[in-house]
């Protein structure tokens, strides 16, 4: 029996042990590691489904809709699905939408969109397709057909740069976001124009929707809603009448130059490659932006639920000149004899010309025994400040870069007067506009010859400011470069008597039952002066309306004579490329209203495309009939 | 009056006569009141219609029934005296094998990649249960004859009567009872005087058995990876550690007190695969935390510890060894079961005595049950 008794004692001391092993685990789970099983256990309930908010509208000045969300059957495909019921649903799916099965396949394998998002595969497919998609599910697996906010650009590519378009977040955007944002993989963002810079107006705030759900992700109730706020209307101060003839003269200006010869390549006839342009139209009395243009151009409808891939390499191809990129305010150029407005002003500022001074202008300018030529070398004689404009005679401008030359060299006050003039009408620094990536150009002088010459002594051998390059800024050539918009500016700045503006693009912010929400105000930015502005303005009066005006062919056809219009054409020289053309004008002569800026690369003399394409925008902004644009074969000067 | 007080007078005098005056109330009591427990988590586990969408209360209906009928079953087996039982050993034994053997034929029907259950209408029986009890029944007959001479022959007796019932079991597949059985064997022949060292043997034999069963194909490979899941817990084979992790955070989410009856997220929203059978523990766990748990652990103590001193206390070998043949099937179970849910034993299909959902496991751990307060309340004729 005591035998007995001990086997069974050696019994009960196991299963007290494993008692006590299951007494000291459950205090473990519950006790000491608690806290971490209770938060999985909350993370194990609820499901957060956002609820994107309805995004604004964009809309012109007169109120008509640029941008806005329409609602759109959408038939989407789950890429977490396996390869097995890839195939299926692709095969299933070609028949039912009639839509070819390496078309599904190509938007599925499309790496831009996020593997946890759902492809959209078809916009747009018809209501029986949807419900059929809906009632077999099982043979759709992945498969979810649903309305869906589409963003729709009515107008397709009209005022594209301006408007931009929206696209899916990225993961860079998405760590840029403010946390607040709450933006979502999956989520739209605007990628370019108004659409990205006003995002925060336009995207309004996302709602959630806080299921409780079950292990297998039924829905057990609603634990929470926060509604959606929809996102605010932006108006611009474009005028869509006024931009569709920027953009359709430019895209005119440009195809006509293209059968235009290049009359510098004196070698082999060569046509003008005219591979891109702008144009942009600026409101002198508030510097509202009115129209922008720049051409090639894209259409934002195309990046509606991802952009396909084909598109997208088009889009960002070399060969095609870049059409995302908006030139108003990216491109960067020489602006030629259009600058010369700055080196006149600084020239009177100066104290080296007056408005009644004259100047010899023989056709050529020497200086330390370089020298520099009109174009053609063409003799313009005795001048004055007017008809150096109006001529556009290189000489009167070489002499005074030439003669601020010796003060820059010893350094003293007014040396760099070209310089300061530039600055002080806006050059070398962005303007500030409301659109993503502009650029600020640049304003050359000794220091910065200096600086780039320390960083890249090989690219840039010569540390010194030379005579000539004094001579080439005075007439917008060598290192300066401005964008389109900035050339608009400083002459909106000029005709305005001195009033700077801060290009304005947005006037009013809208909620979504029309009340205006926000106005947006002109931004005053300073005065500069403006010495003998009559003399200037008859100058550039000229140009258009007198005899021997760089521009009058170009505005020969013009409904009204003479031209309520002045303007100054430029030429410029680019290394390894044809003549950049460029026009700035403005309308009418007294208290002018509007001011038009035209670039177009290797397109030839400033007269030839650039002043048609502009003339073409002072009918429009004038209300007469528009003719055409075709290029002026050119007839000298610059 | 006069005929109420005839009544009551003649109770008493049944009474006072029937060995029912001995009956192990602190022992029974604890069963019914974890079997009560057991409805109540069985509810909370199944209200929300998500294990088979058959409405709230279907489990509990059920469950009711077979508890009722376990409760006349436990009654059957402390009214009849187990000597008596005895008697019937190889008879019992012998249908237990038939039904094992009938089972893994077309006759019987598979759930979950094993054939282990009858399905007879709404009623599914399981012949696996019910060989715990015929085995206990079996081998503390015949070991209680052969008390303290377990070596060599009646050994060998002892695996031969073990053998037909186990391998039919493993063919099922049913590791989780063969386990039980292997453990019951061992405990019975422990405490009849077998040798330390072929005891030994048998346990190594046991586990290498287990071994070679996991790594010949003999279980399916979901039955696999859920056994080793225990063993790799951080892995990431998210289907067999799905189960563990669910488990574990049901238990954890509870705490001290628990989130409250009825309101443990994991258990209503049914984050835990089969929660209402072998892992009822978590349930248990997330709504009653440490206090409910622990007490329910107690509980199970409790009717381990009055079986054990049953077989201490007993008036001769055999009831010794039926109580010794209880205490290790239900300790093992209770250990087996809390342990995997806890992460530290396997996970093997063995349900928690009076708390699983489940007829025969049920019916079964009645009668064992029964058996011990059958020995306990006739120790002293």
């Amino acid at each position: 029996m005591t035998e007995t008794r001990l086997r069974l004692s050696i019994v009960g001391v196991v299963i007290v042990a494993v008692f006590a092993a299951m007494f000291a685990r459950l205090w473990y789970l519950q006790i000491a590691a608690g806290s971490q099983y209770v938060a999985a256990a909350a993370s194990n309930s609820y499901r957060t489904v956002p609820e994107p908010p309805l995004r604004g509208r964009v809309l012109d000045a007169k109120g008509r809709v640029l941008a806005d969300d329409r609602i759109a059957n959408v038939v989407t495909v789950d890429r977490r699905i396996s390869e097995d019921e890839r195939d299926l649903v692709v095969g299933r799916l070609a028949e039912l939408l009639a839509v070819p099965a390496a078309t599904l396949r190509e938007r599925l394998a499309d790496q831009r969109v996020s593997p946890y998002q759902p492809v959209p595969v078809a916009l747009d497919a018809p209501i029986e397709a949807l419900t059929y998609v809906t009632e077999h599910a099982e043979d759709f697996p992945g498969v979810k057909a649903q309305p869906m906010a589409v963003r729709r650009y009515p107008n397709g590519t009209v005022a594209a740069h301006v408007i931009g378009y929206t696209g899916e977040i990225n993961a860079e955007e998405l760590e840029g976001a403010p946390a607040s944002e709450r933006y979502a993989l999956g989520d739209d963002i605007g990628k370019s124009g108004v659409e990205q810079t006003y995002e925060r107006v336009l995207r309004g705030r996302p709602g959630r929707y806080e299921y409780e759900v079950d292990a297998a992700g039924r829905v057990l109730r609603t634990a929470k809603r926060v509604r959606a706020i929809p996102g605010r209307d932006v108006q611009l101060t474009i005028d869509l009448d006024i931009q569709r003839v920027a953009e359709q003269a430019l895209a005119e200006g440009l195809a006509s130059a293209r059968l235009q010869r290049d009359i510098v390549d004196k070698a082999k006839f060569t046509t003008l490659r005219a591979s891109a342009g702008s144009a942009v139209v600026i409101d002198t009395t508030d510097g509202s932006v009115v129209a922008l243009a720049s051409n090639p151009t894209f259409d934002p409808n195309a990046f509606t639920n991802g952009i396909p891939t084909a598109i997208w390499r088009a889009l960002n191809d070399p060969a095609n000149h870049y059409p995302l990129l908006n030139r108003v305010v990216s491109g960067q150029y020489a602006p030629g004899s259009t600058f010369k407005l700055i080196s006149g002003l600084a020239g009177l500022r100066a104290g080296l010309v007056t408005a009644n001074s004259t100047i010899d202008d023989q056709g050529k300018y020497k200086i330390s025994d370089q020298v520099f030529t009109n174009d053609g070398a063409e003799v313009n004689g005795r001048i004055s400040l007017q008809r150096a404009m109006t001529v556009s005679s290189d000489v009167y401008f070489y002499t005074i870069g030439g003669s601020l030359w010796p003060k820059q060299r010893r350094g003293e006050a007014g040396g760099d007067i070209i310089q300061e003039t530039a600055r002080l009408y806006g050059f070398g620094r962005a303007t500030g506009i409301d659109l993503p990536n502009e650029a600020g150009g640049r304003v050359p002088d000794a220091q910065w010859k200096q600086r780039i010459h320390d960083a890249r002594p090989d690219a840039f051998p010569y540390p010194d400011w030379l005579p000539g390059d004094n001579v080439q800024l005075a007439v917008g050539q060598g290192d300066m470069l401005a964008t389109p918009l900035q050339l608009a500016m400083a002459f909106q700045a000029f005709v305005a008597d001195g009033r700077l503006a801060t290009p304005r693009l947005v006037s009013r912010i809208l909620d979504a039952d029309g009340r205006v929400v926000r106005t947006v105000p002109a931004v005053d930015a300073g005065r500069v002066p403006v010495p003998a502005r009559d003399t200037l303005l008859a100058g550039f009066a000229g140009v258009v309306g007198a005899e021997g005006g760089t521009a009058k062919g170009a505005f020969a056809s013009y409904p009204q004579q003479p031209p309520a219009v002045g303007g100054k054409t430029g030429t410029a020289q680019v290394a390894g490329k044809q003549n950049t053309s460029l026009f700035v004008g403005f309308t009418p002569l007294q208290n002018p209203r509007y001011v038009v800026a035209v670039v177009a690369e290797e397109a030839g003399y400033g007269a030839e495309t650039a002043a048609p394409i502009a003339r073409a925008i002072f009918e429009a902004l004038n209300g007469l009939p528009v003719a055409p644009v075709t290029a002026i074969p050119p007839a000298g000067g610059n | 009056m006069a005929g109420l007080t005839n009544v009551l007078g003649e109770r008493r005098s049944r009474l006072d006569t029937s060995p029912l005056r001995h009956l192990d109330l602190v022992l029974v009591g604890s069963v019914l009141a974890i079997n009560v427990l057991g409805l109540v988590m069985i509810y909370s586990a199944t209200r929300n219609g998500l294990v088979g969408d058959t409405g709230a209360t279907y489990y509990l209906q059920r469950q009711v029934i077979f508890v009722v009928l376990g409760v006349g079953i436990m009654a059957g087996a402390i009214l009849i005296d187990y000597h008596r039982m005895r008697e019937w050993a190889p008879a019992i034994y012998g249908v237990t094998i038939l039904m094992l053997a009938l089972v893994i034929t077309p006759l019987g029907s598979s759930t979950l990649g094993s054939q282990a259950r009858f399905a007879v209408g709404p009623i599914a029986i399981q012949p696996s249960e019910f060989a715990k009890f015929s085995i206990i029944l079996i081998l503390a007959a015949y070991c209680a004859v052969h008390r303290g001479d377990l070596g060599g022959r009646h050994l060998v007796t002892v695996l031969a009567i073990v053998a037909p019932s186990l391998g039919l079991v493993m063919l099922q597949p049913d590791l989780g009872t063969a386990l039980v059985i292997g453990v019951v064997v061992l405990a019975i022949l422990a405490v009849a005087g077998a040798k330390g060292r072929h005891l030994a043997v048998l346990a190594l034999i046991g586990i290498t058995g287990a071994v070679v069963a996991v790594n010949l194909g003999v279980l399916k490979p979901y039955q696999v990876d859920r056994l080793t899941a225990f063993l790799d817990q951080n892995g990431d084979q998210q289907r067999t550690t799905y189960n563990l992790e669910q488990s574990k955070t049901a238990i954890g989410n509870g705490g001290v007190t628990g989130q409250g009856l009825f309101k443990g997220s994991q258990t209503s929203l049914g984050h835990v695969p089969e929660q209402h059978t072998d892992f009822i523990f978590t349930a248990v766990g997330e709504e009653l935390g440490f206090v409910g748990a622990g007490l329910l652990l107690v509980l199970f103590g409790i009717v381990v510890w009055r079986s054990w001193r049953t077989a201490v206390l007993s008036n001769d070998f055999f009831g010794t060894l039926l109580c010794v043949g209880v205490v290790a099937m239900l300790a093992f179970q209770i250990f087996e079961n809390v342990g995997m849910t806890m992460g530290i034993m396997p996970i093997t299909g063995i349900p928690l005595p009076f708390m699983s959902y489940g007829g025969s496991s049920a019916l079964v751990s009645f009668a064992c049950v029964g058996l011990v307060a059958n020995v306990s309340m006739r120790r002293f004729s």
